[in-house]
C-alpha cells in the first residue's frame, strides 16, 4: 500500500519522522505493506489496533504475539473549536475544499490559540502499544501512524475527529453560520448504494407475441434522419473526469490519474484507424 | 440516370451470443438478399461476393448460418421492403413468423485479431462504397440503420465520454459460507447525457429485423437493451484493444485502470481493500454522474473589460436550467434576506449553496486562479490582471464552456466581434479600361489588386503593426477597443507582407472570384465597382430590374424578370451562367426572353446554339413560336438536316436560334464547330456529367461568346455534376476534374469538411441561380396551380407506325358506312393514341418499354428523377390500364417507391396504398391512377406534381384528376404538366379543349362518340400526321 500522496497526508508523515526513530519507521513502514495490521477502528476520536507482532526469543516470545496499538492526537479545547469553526465557516474557499473532501492549504490560518489541525511535533501523539519495546512510539505504532496517514489521504475530516471534535458536534457547529450548512448538508450526503450487476453487459431482453407489421419490421416505426454528420473528436480530452479533480482515492499511484487517461482517450481516438 | 440491374441488398445486424453466462458477447452479421430464388446467398455465394465485391476477405470460418425470424409465407421467407420493391411484388396482408437458417458473415467482436471490432468502420466504408461506387447492391433499412448508430456511437467515444468502470456481481451463497459473496469485474462504461439520449432516440428508429437474430423463441429482442448490448460490448473491446505505448502503460501499473485495461479477472471481494476500491471508484463514478448534473442552476462567469487602464472583472452569475433567460449575479443573491433567497428556490432549487460551492470549486480545479475569488463568505467574482484575463480567455473559458458552466465574454474575443490581424487585398477594377463605371463592369475589364495590413478591417501602417507586435502584452487598446494580438501570426503576416507588397497585378474577374474565394484567410477590400458587382452576384435582388422585351409575347412572372437580369448581368460580366429554377418555374421562357432583349436590342447578334435532349426539342420551338414568333428557329435534327459546312454556316447565322439534340453534337462536331456562336445553351446540362462522354468532349470544342447552363436538379449536391456543368460553362474555374476530386468531392462527401464545402458555395453561388418552388417569394409569384403542356414529338418508330394506321384508314374509311364506320373511327383513335403513347402499347407484343420509343416516355422519366430527387411526390394519369402497368413496372425498376390504382385494385388495398403515400414519414413516391378509378373521391396531397400522360376529350375531367392533388390539405403549389405529341391527333385534341375552355361551349361530349359524326375528310384531318410530328 502506498504512503500518503495529500499535502496534508505528506505533512503527517513529515511530523512524525521528526520524533520517531528511522529504524523503527522503516519497520513500521513494512508492517503497513505486510498485511500486519489485522484491525484498524477509529472510534471517539482513538485509533485502535492489533498488529501481528514477530516471534522473538531475546524477547521472549516464541509465538507469533498480537499487539494492541493505540493512537490519538492532543484535542482542542471545544471553547476553541467554537471560534476556530466559526473563521472556517467564513471562507468560501475552505467550505469548498472541505466538501471537495480536501483540506485547503491555508487551514491552519483559522486555527486559534497556537493549535493546529495537524500535528506538528511529538507533543501532539498519544501513542502506546503492548508490546516489550522500551521505545515509544514502536514500530507497531510507526506502521498504524503510516496506516492512519493513508486513511487521512480520503478522509481528512478524520483529523477533526482525532483532534477531539466528533463529527456530531462539528455538523452542529457548523449550521451556525450559511457557509458551514452548506458545509454540514455535503457531509450529509449519503454514499452511494452499490449497484449489483446482472450482466457484465447488459442483458438483451426478448419480447415475445410479435405484433408487428411488416413496415415496422422492415423499416422501423420512426424515419432515420436524413443527413449523417460525420463525428468530430473532442477538443478537450478527457474533460468529463476533469471535473472530478486528479487522484482519485482509488488511484494508488504517484503519476497523474488524468494524465494518464488522456493518455488512453487520446489513442483510442486516434489509433483505431481500422476500427473507427 | 440510374441503371436498373440485377439487385443484391445487404442486410446485417447485432446478434448476442447464446450461452448466458455473466458475460454475454454478442457479434455482428451480415447476409444478402438477392433477387434469385433462394433470397438468400449461401454461404459459398457470399463469401465470394463480399470477396469480390466488397473486398472483404475472411477465412471460411467466419461464414456460419445464423438464425433469423422472419416473415414467412407460402413456405419462403418474404422478400424485404427494398427488394420487394425491385421485385415489384406486394407483400401479402397474411403471414406467420418464422425462424430461418441464413448464411452470415460474423464479425465477433476482435476474436480474430489485436484489433477492436471493425464494424463501425466496417459499416461506414461499405456505405461508401455501396453508395458512390456499387450500382447493383443497396443497404437494406437494417444495415442503414446500424450505419447512422455507429456513427453516432463513434461521435460518443470520439468524446471521451465513458470511464473505467466496476461491475458488482453477487455470487449465490454456498455451502457452509453464509455471507454470500461479490466479485467485481474490470469493465468501461458510458457516462453521457448524450448517449443516453441517443439510446432511447435510436430505439425508437431501429427496425425490428435488427432485432430478430437469435431469439430462440417467437420474438424479438427489446431495441434499447439490445442496443445497449452491442455499444458496451464495443466500447469495452475497443477500448481493451487499442494499443497503448509502453510509456503510458507504465503509468497505469497496479491501478484499477490497469485492470480495466487488461480486462483482468475478477476480485473477490472479500480480499483484503478490494470493497475499499469498489467504493471509491463507486463515490467517484457517483460524483461524475449523478451528482454533477442534478443541480437546477447553471454557474456563471462573466468577464468584462476596464474602460481603459485598472482591473479587469470577473463576476460570478446563476441562471436557471428551466428557464435559462433568468439570471441573477451573486452580488445580488448574497444582498438578499432570507426570505427572499427562499424565493428563488424554483429557479436555484433546494440545496443552492452547497451546489453552488461545489459548482465554484469544480470550476477552481480547471482553473486555480478562481480560488482567489472563494476567500470571503459571500463570493461574487474575482478581479484579474491583464495577464489572468488574457489566460482566462485564452485557456479556461471555453474548456469551462465545454464542461457546462456558462461563460461569457467580451465581444470583441468571440468569433464574429473579434478583429483580427490580416493581411488585405485591396481590389479594384482596372482603370486602363474605359468602360468602367458605376457598377457596370465590362466583359474585359480587369481587376487590380495590391497588399496591404490590416485588422478587423482597418488599414494599419507598417509602423503601428510592427509596435503591436512588439507589444509585452497579448491584449492592448488598440484604436479605442480591446484587441487580442496573435503576435507569432502578424510577424508571418508581416513577413508575407514585406514579400508581397510590391506586387500590383490584374486578374480577370473570374480568375479573381476564384483566387478569392480559395483564401479565407485573405481579408479583401474592393474599390465601389467591385463591391457593387459582388453584392448582385450575391444578392440578386440588387440587380437592376429589367422591364418585358418588346416583342415577348405573354408576360413574366416578377421572378422570371429577376432571372432574365440576372442572366443578362452575367454575360455582360462574361460569366458563364447556371439557371437552376425548380422544375416548372419557367427556365424555357426566362432564356427566351433574354433572347427576345438581345434582338430587340438590334445589334445583330450572331445565333444561339441551344442544345437539349431530343424529347425536348419539339417543346423548345413549340415555346419559342409561342413566346417570341419573331426569333427565327431552325431545328437542326433528323435524316434531313443540313451536313455541308458552308450551307449550314450560312443558314445559321441566318437564323436567331439553333436548336439541336446532345447526340447531335457528338454526331456532327465539326459542323457545329465551324462557327463561333453568339451563345451556347445546354438544356437538362445533368446530361454533361460524364466528362469523358463523345458527347461531352463535342460540346467543350464548340466556341461562343457566352455559355448557359439549364438543369432543374439541384445540382449543388452532385458534385461531379457540378464540376462537369461548371467546366463547361467556366472551364477551369473549379480545376480539373482531379484537382477537385482531391479538394472538394472527397473532403466534403466523405470526410464532411466544413471548410471546404464553404470555400466551394463560396465559389460556385454567384455562378448558379436557383429558385425552389417553396420559397415564399416564389410562392408569392406563382399562382396556386400551374399548368403547362409538354410538347414532345414522336419517335421515328412511333411516326412510320402512326402513318401506317392512318393511311390505312384513310383507304378504309370511304367504303364503310353506318355502326362499321363508327368502329373503324373509335378503334383507330384508340389505336393512334397508344402509338402517341409507347409503341409497345399499340404493337401488343411485349417488346421493350423503353425511354428510347418514346420521347413522351423519357420526358416523363427525367422529370420524375428530378421531382423524387426533391423529395417530393408526383400522380401519373393515364386512360390505359396497359400504359398504367407499364410505368408502374418501370418506376419500380428505378427503386421509387411505386403506386398504381385501377379499377382491379379492391378497397382495401387502395385505402393502404393512399395512407402509405400520404404518410408524411414515408419516402417521395410515385402514383399511377387510372383516369376512370383515380378520378374522383380521393385525396393525394403529399403530391405537387400531376402529369396527364395522354389527354381525354373532356378538360372537366382531367381537372377533377388534377384535384386529387389540388384539395384542401395541399400546401405547395401543384405543378400540372399535360403531355401532347406534336402533329398528332393529341396536338389537335389539346387545340379543341383550349378551343372549347375559351369559348365555353358544349360542342364536344363527354366521350369520343361524337367524333363519329365528323365527316371523312374533316377526320383525316384530325388524325393526319402534321410535317412538324418529327420535327
Amino acid at each position: 500500500m502506498r504512503q500518503s500522496r495529500t499535502w496534508w497526508g505528506r505533512r503527517f508523515i513529515t511530523a512524525l519522522e521528526e520524533f520517531c526513530d528511522p529504524a523503527r519507521l522503516s519497520r513500521g513502514r513494512a508492517y503497513l505493506r505486510n498485511g500486519r495490521i489485522l484491525s484498524f477502528v477509529i472510534a471517539d476520536g482513538r485509533v485502535t489496533a492489533t498488529v501481528r507482532g514477530s516471534v522473538n526469543p531475546y524477547f521472549g516470545t516464541y509465538t507469533e504475539p498480537h499487539y494492541n496499538t493505540g493512537l490519538s492526537l492532543t484535542p482542542i479545547p471545544s471553547q476553541d473549536w467554537e471560534r476556530i469553526i466559526a473563521r472556517l465557516a467564513s471562507q468560501a474557499s475552505t467550505v469548498t475544499r472541505l466538501l471537495m473532501n480536501e483540506v485547503p492549504e491555508d487551514i491552519e490560518a483559522s486555527f486559534v490559540s497556537c493549535q493546529t489541525l495537524l500535528p506538528e511535533r511529538e507533543q501532539d501523539f498519544k501513542t502506546d502499544c503492548s508490546c516489550p519495546d522500551y521505545e515509544n512510539p514502536c514500530k507497531h505504532v510507526a506502521g498504524v501512524l503510516y496506516r492512519l496517514a493513508a486513511e487521512l489521504d480520503h478522509n481528512p475530516l478524520l483529523l477533526f475527529e482525532l483532534r477531539g471534535l466528533s463529527r456530531a458536534e462539528l455538523h452542529n457547529q457548523l449550521r451556525r453560520d450559511p457557509l458551514g450548512q452548506s458545509l454540514a448538508a455535503g457531509l450529509e450526503e449519503q454514499s452511494p448504494v452499490p449497484e449489483l450487476s446482472a450482466a457484465y453487459y447488459t442483458s438483451p431482453q426478448l419480447q415475445t407475441r410479435p405484433e408487428t407489421s411488416l413496415k415496422e419490421f422492415w423499416q422501423g416505426s420512426k424515419r432515420l434522419p436524413q443527413d449523417l454528420t460525420a463525428p468530430e473528436p473532442t477538443a478537450i480530452p478527457a474533460l468529463l473526469l476533469k471535473t472530478e479533480g486528479d487522484y482519485p482515492a482509488f488511484w494508488e499511484r504517484e503519476n497523474s490519474f488524468l494524465a494518464a487517461m488522456e493518455g488512453i482517450y487520446e489513442r483510442v481516438r486516434t489509433k483505431n484507424q481500422s476500427v473507427l | 440516370m440510374i441503371e436498373a440491374s440485377p439487385v443484391l441488398i445487404l442486410h446485417g445486424t447485432w446478434i448476442p451470443d447464446l450461452e448466458a453466462g455473466f458475460i454475454q458477447k454478442g457479434a455482428f452479421y451480415l447476409w444478402v438478399e438477392s433477387d434469385g430464388k433462394p433470397w438468400y446467398l449461401n454461404l459459398k455465394a457470399l463469401r465470394t461476393f463480399l470477396a469480390s465485391s466488397l473486398n472483404i476477405e475472411a477465412p471460411a470460418s467466419y461464414f456460419i448460418e445464423q438464425t433469423l425470424l422472419l416473415p414467412t409465407a407460402a413456405g419462403q421467407p418474404l422478400p424485404s421492403f427494398e427488394l420487394a420493391r425491385y421485385l415489384e411484388t406486394e407483400l401479402p396482408e397474411q403471414f406467420e413468423w418464422q425462424f430461418w437458417q441464413i448464411a452470415c458473415y460474423r464479425l465477433a467482436a476482435s476474436t480474430y485479431s489485436a484489433k477492436g471490432s471493425p464494424v463501425i468502420r466496417l459499416l461506414h466504408d461499405l456505405y461508401f462504397r455501396v453508395r458512390y461506387e456499387l450500382n447493383d447492391v443497396q443497404f437494406g433499412s437494417d444495415l442503414l440503420f446500424w450505419h447512422h448508430y455507429s456513427q453516432f456511437l463513434k461521435g460518443i467515444l470520439y468524446k471521451d465520454h465513458y470511464i473505467p468502470a466496476l461491475k458488482l456481481r453477487q455470487l449465490p451463497a454456498q455451502g457452509k459460507r453464509k455471507q454470500p459473496v461479490s466479485e467485481i469485474y474490470p469493465s468501461w462504461q458510458f457516462v453521457s447525457a448524450q448517449y443516453e439520449a441517443g439510446i432511447l432516440e435510436y430505439s425508437q428508429q431501429m427496425p425490428l429485423v435488427c432485432a430478430s437474430g437469435q431469439t430462440g423463441q417467437v420474438g424479438f429482442w427489446d431495441r434499447e437493451t439490445l442496443l445497449r448490448h452491442f455499444s458496451e460490448n464495443l466500447l469495452v473491446d475497443i477500448v481493451t484493444h487499442t494499443p497503448l505505448p509502453e510509456v503510458l502503460s507504465k503509468q497505469l501499473g497496479g491501478s484499477l485502470v490497469e485492470d480495466c485495461l487488461n480486462l483482468a479477472s475478477p476480485w473477490l471481494s472479500s480480499l483484503d481493500g478490494v470493497w475499499e476500491t469498489y467504493q471509491q471508484w463507486l463515490i467517484w463514478k457517483h460524483r461524475l454522474t449523478t451528482a454533477r448534473t442534478a443541480t437546477s442552476f447553471v454557474l456563471g462567469l462573466q468577464l468584462e473589460a476596464p474602460e481603459n487602464e485598472g482591473p479587469w472583472q470577473l463576476r460570478f452569475l446563476v441562471s436557471s436550467r428551466s428557464a435559462p433567460s433568468w439570471q441573477l449575479s451573486l452580488a445580488d443573491y448574497w444582498g438578499r434576506d432570507a426570505e427572499a433567497k427562499a424565493q428563488l428556490q424554483p429557479y436555484l432549487g433546494s440545496q443552492f449553496e452547497p451546489q453552488l460551492l461545489l459548482a465554484l470549486g469544480y470550476a477552481a480545479r480547471m482553473w486555480l486562479p478562481l480560488w482567489t475569488g472563494l476567500h470571503t463568505d459571500r463570493p461574487t467574482g474575482l478581479v484579474l490582471t491583464m495577464e489572468e484575463a488574457f489566460t482566462f480567455l485564452q485557456e479556461a473559458a471555453w474548456v469551462l464552456e465545454e464542461a457546462g458552466y456558462r461563460v461569457m465574454v467580451p465581444a470583441w474575443w468571440t468569433p464574429e466581434g473579434r478583429r483580427r490581424a490580416k493581411v488585405r487585398l485591396k481590389a479594384g477594377s482596372s482603370s486602363g479600361s474605359a468602360t468602367v463605371n458605376k457598377g457596370y463592369f465590362s466583359l474585359d475589364a480587369l481587376v487590380e489588386y495590391s497588399y496591404e495590413l490590416a485588422i478587423g478591417g482597418e488599414t494599419v501602417s507598417p509602423q503601428e503593426w510592427e509596435a503591436l507586435v512588439a507589444a509585452k502584452t497579448p491584449l492592448v487598446r488598440f484604436r479605442g477597443e480591446w484587441l487580442a494580438l496573435e503576435q507569432a501570426q502578424m510577424a508571418q503576416l508581416l513577413g508575407f507582407w514585406q514579400s508581397h507588397r510590391q506586387a500590383q497585378s490584374t486578374m480577370p474577374l473570374l480568375e479573381w472570384m476564384k483566387f478569392t474565394a480559395n483564401q479565407p484567410d485573405l481579408e479583401v477590400e474592393q474599390d465601389a465597382t467591385l463591391q457593387a458587382v459582388f453584392a448582385r452576384l450575391k444578392d440578386r435582388s440588387r440587380l437592376e430590374l429589367l422591364p418585358d422585351p418588346p416583342g415577348l409575347v405573354g408576360t413574366l412572372r416578377p421572378y422570371q424578370q429577376r432571372g432574365v437580369s440576372w442572366l443578362i448581368y452575367l454575360e455582360q460580366l462574361g460569366l458563364g451562367a447556371c439557371l437552376a429554377d425548380d422544375m416548372g418555374l419557367g427556365k424555357t421562357i426566362q432564356v427566351i426572353a433574354r433572347l427576345v432583349h438581345e434582338k430587340a436590342q438590334g445589334d445583330r447578334p450572331g445565333p444561339t446554339l441551344l442544345v437539349a435532349p431530343t424529347s425536348v426539342l419539339g417543346n423548345w420551338r413549340k415555346e419559342i413560336e409561342k413566346f417570341a414568333p419573331q426569333l427565327r428557329t431552325m431545328i437542326h435534327y433528323g435524316p434531313k438536316r443540313i451536313t455541308d459546312t458552308p450551307t449550314f454556316k450560312a443558314t445559321s447565322l441566318d437564323h436567331d436560334v439553333v436548336l439541336t439534340s446532345f447526340t447531335l453534337v457528338r454526331k456532327d462536331e465539326k459542323l457545329l464547330a465551324s462557327l463561333r456562336w453568339q451563345r451556347l445553351v445546354i438544356d437538362e446540362a445533368q446530361n454533361i456529367k460524364n466528362p469523358k462522354a463523345a458527347q461531352t468532349k463535342a460540346l467543350l470544342k464548340i466556341s461562343a461568346q457566352t455559355r448557359l447552363a439549364l438543369t432543374g436538379t439541384p445540382v449543388e449536391n452532385r458534385l461531379l455534376d457540378l464540376w462537369s456543368i461548371f467546366h463547361f460553362l467556366n472551364p477551369g474555374y473549379l480545376g480539373s476534374a482531379v484537382q477537385f476530386r482531391k479538394s472538394f468531392e472527397l473532403p466534403i462527401v466523405r470526410d464532411n469538411d466544413r471548410q471546404q464545402a464553404t470555400i466551394l458555395k463560396r465559389l460556385v453561388e454567384p455562378l448558379i441561380l436557383r429558385r425552389v418552388k417553396t420559397d415564399p417569394q416564389i410562392i408569392q409569384d406563382l399562382p396556386d396551380k400551374i399548368e403547362q403542356k409538354l410538347f414532345c414529338q414522336l419517335t421515328k418508330e412511333q411516326a412510320s407506325l402512326y402513318q401506317a394506321v392512318t393511311s390505312e384508314v384513310a383507304r378504309q374509311i370511304n367504303d364503310t358506312e353506318g355502326i362499321t364506320r363508327q368502329g373503324l373511327i373509335l378503334s383507330t383513335l384508340m389505336k393512334l393514341k397508344q402509338i402517341c403513347n409507347h409503341p409497345r402499347q399499340f404493337l401488343q407484343d411485349n417488346s421493350p418499354f423503353t425511354p428510347e420509343r418514346s420521347h413522351k416516355l423519357s420526358r416523363l422519366a427525367e422529370m420524375t428523377e428530378e421531382v423524387i430527387a426533391e423529395g417530393e411526390s408526383l400522380l401519373v394519369f393515364t386512360q390505359f390500364h396497359e400504359i398504367g402497368t407499364a410505368l408502374e413496372r418501370y418506376f419500380r425498376g428505378y427503386r421509387y417507391r411505386t403506386y398504381y390504382i385501377h379499377g382491379g385494385v379492391s378497397r382495401d388495398k387502395r385505402e393502404r396504398m393512399i395512407t402509405e403515400f400520404q404518410d408524411p414519414a414515408s419516402g417521395p413516391a410515385v402514383f399511377i391512377l387510372s383516369l376512370k378509378a383515380g378520378g374522383v373521391g380521393i385525396t393525394l396531397t403529399r403530391a405537387n406534381h400531376v402529369f396527364h400522360f395522354d389527354r381525354w376529350w373532356n378538360p372537366a375531367v382531367e381537372d377533377q384528376a388534377t384535384d386529387r392533388a389540388f384539395r384542401i390539405g395541399q400546401k405547395k403549389n401543384v405543378f400540372v404538366h399535360k403531355f401532347v405529341t406534336l402533329g398528332t391527333l393529341e396536338e389537335r385534341i389539346d387545340q379543341i379543349i383550349q378551343d372549347k375552355k375559351q369559348l365555353s361551349i358544349t360542342v364536344v361530349g363527354t366521350d369520343e362518340s361524337w367524333l363519329s359524326t365528323l365527316d371523312n375528310e374533316r377526320f383525316k384531318q384530325l388524325i393526319t400526321l402534321s410535317e412538324n410530328a418529327m420535327i
